[in-house]
């Protein structure tokens, strides 16, 4: 009986052996993070736990994203709390306006194929996109990371999910977990690992790989990994990463559960109001009306959505009456946009851009409240009531390209159907 | 081997999230000792109130989803939950009740009502209600969580064992 990449990962770190579902195991992690709305506990919990010395505290990333900027004077001085502990300890620290935790972790170069990851967010899953076994935790374990260099795990089952396909121009990675949580509901994948495999996969840029990985968070999973392949690698080069260590399932490996989607003929999906996994194919709600149009956040203010939804509105004009705003999720995605000329086409159209940060994605900022009634279609991961400020306003969720055709029309809009909708075709 | 927890059941709904139920985040400014007097009233009027000591929460699927703050642990630390038991829980919830030392046992709760005395046997993972003639076999608590969960939690652990040695504390 052969092992799958959750349980290789976790067996790696943990003694060498590969390790098996339902175990405990005690693995040595690679890189932690914590991040500013968790900060204050995780501070807190290292200050519990009285540590003489915290010889691992260099590979614990602090980053300065969801109070980007501080909302009060409480998360300012928790910032001023996070910059003091950084300086006095040696940490990376990202501050704000660098962007988001789950997309600087890879820019810095912080993690490589084979790692284990921990960080005090549920999207850590992202670094999976990179072959690493990425999770969520909480300030305890953190704080026992920087002390011993090592945390407990239970070892997850996984869902294998083969994708077969490239995607159609104007369909992306956000459609196929939005297909996957219309499958399986918004905890469906509870405890468990996914491994996205096959030729949809294969086809896909690291953008799109890293929605993949991120939003697995919806759906409950514990992680999200994809094996590596050469569009991996290049790219861990390219950020400096350490020497991949690249893991690969067993073809007999056992798994919890197989899911094939057929994502060659997949349509553009999104997630109605209030629950994540209310999910429509964009067609059966074509012509439903918005106000709103935010793309950004860890799941989808990447540079491939940017330039998607830039190809859409150039030369164009956003509808009567919506407004827009994209927010990069990190520093180096803005500079790259801009210097693309991405941010001309966008304000040009009517749209505002912000700095990288958490953003849009939670009103923690006030970066965007709803008013009554409004309805807001976003390119983040969660829409339940009140997200935004306004428990009276509605948020739906759909992919970047999703976001701009309907910024375009004033209508939620497939972007298969308007001029440059099929941008990554030509790209 | 952790002794068995006996205690009276309260008894909450599925789905319930502690996010929203039982944590500060929705209402800013207020500390963890009020929430403790609140906590669950929306999906139970009077739930914190009438909780006592020692008492065990009983809850349908899901419990705890949504949730990935630890500070609805230590909620139910003030209240004075004994443990909790569930058919499922979310996974950051769980994780978080036993790095702050509160037990979690899943098994099927159905026919267990409020005001039940039930006893819990963590290392054999064996739930009963006596009076209802109920007995239901709950995945048995890995020696390791059983460590933890009995040093208080992992930071109590790690202060008396920072080398991991999980064995050396079980016994
Ligand atoms: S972008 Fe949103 S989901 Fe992602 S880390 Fe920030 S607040 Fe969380």
């Amino acid at each position: 009986m052969g092992h799958t990449i959750a349980e290789k990962i976790l067996g790696n770190h943990a003694g060498g052996q590969p390790a098996r579902a339902g175990e405990i195991v005690i693995a040595d992690v690679d890189f932690a993070m914590i991040h500013d709305a968790r900060a204050g506990n995780a501070l807190k919990m290292i200050e519990k736990l009285g540590a003489k010395s915290l010889p691992h505290v260099k590979r614990t990333a602090l980053v300065l994203d969801h109070y980007s900027p501080p909302p009060n004077m409480e998360a300012a001085n928790t910032h001023v709390e996070m910059r003091a502990f950084a300086e006095k300890h040696g940490s990376p620290i990202y501050d704000v306006g660098d962007g988001i935790c789950h997309q600087v972790l890879p820019e810095g170069g912080h993690l490589t194929c084979g790692d284990l990851v921990v960080g005090t967010d549920t999207h850590s899953t992202t670094y999976g996109a990179f072959n690493a076994f990425g999770t969520g935790v909480e300030g305890t374990d953190v704080s026992a990371v920087m002390m011993t260099g090592k945390l407990w795990f239970r070892v997850p089952e996984t869902i294998h999910v083969d994708l077969r396909g490239a995607l159609q121009p104007g369909v992306w990675a956000k459609d196929v977990t939005l297909a996957m949580l219309g499958k399986l509901g918004a905890e469906g994948a509870n405890y468990q690992a996914l491994e996205y495999a096959g030729s949809g996969v294969a086809a896909m840029g690291i953008d799109d790989r890293m929605t993949l990985s991120n939003h697995a968070a919806e759906l409950g999973a514990k992680a999200a990994i994809l094996e590596a392949d050469e569009k991996t690698l290049a790219w861990l080069k390219a950020h400096g990463a350490a020497a991949p260590k690249p893991v690969k399932a067993d073809a007999d490996a056992v798994y919890a559960q197989r899911i094939v989607i057929d994502t060659a003929a997949l349509a553009p999906q999104v997630a109605r109001q209030h629950h994540i996994d209310d999910i429509a194919a964009v067609p059966e709600v074509a012509g439903q009306k918005i106000q709103v149009a935010l793309i950004g956040t860890c799941t989808n203010g990447r540079l491939d959505d940017i330039r998607q939804a830039a190809a859409i509105l150039k030369g164009r004009k956003l509808a009567k009456g919506v407004r827009m705003i994209v927010t990069p999720a990190s520093r180096a995605i803005w500079l790259a946009a801009m210097r693309e000329g991405l941010f001309e086409i966008l304000t040009a159209a009517g749209a505002s851009v912000e700095a990288a940060g958490c953003g849009t994605c939670v009103n923690i900022t006030g970066h965007y409240i709803a008013g009554d009634d409004q309805v807001v279609i976003s390119s983040a991961n969660r829409n339940f009531k009140g997200r935004l400020g306004n428990p009276k306003s509605e948020i739906w969720i759909g992919s970047a390209a999703t976001v701009a055709a309907s910024a375009l029309t004033g209508v939620i809009t497939d972007a298969r159907t308007v001029a440059g909708g099929d941008w990554r075709a030509a790209a | 081997m952790m002794k068995a927890i006996k205690g009276c059941a309260r008894v909450l709904g599925d789905d319930v999230s502690t996010d929203i139920h039982c944590s500060s985040k929705y209402l800013p400014g207020r500390d963890t000792a009020y929430i403790a007097t609140v906590a669950f009233d929306q999906v139970s009027p009077g739930f914190a109130k009438a909780f006592g000591k020692g008492d065990v929460l009983v809850a349908g699927k899901n419990f705890g989803i949504n949730s990935s703050r630890e500070q609805a642990v230590h909620i139910m630390h003030r209240m004075g939950v004994a443990a909790i038991v569930a058919p499922s829980f979310g996974r950051q919830f769980f994780r978080n009740a036993i790095n702050n030392g509160l037990a979690v046992i899943e098994c099927d709760t159905g026919g267990i009502a409020d005001g039940d005395m039930i006893e819990i046997d963590p290392s054999s993972g064996r739930v009963t209600v006596a009076a209802r003639n109920i007995t239901r076999a709950a995945p048995p608590l890995p020696a390791a969580v059983q460590a933890l969960l009995s040093a208080g939690g992992l930071i109590p652990f790690l202060q008396k064992h920072p080398d991991w040695n999980l064995k050396g504390s079980a016994a």
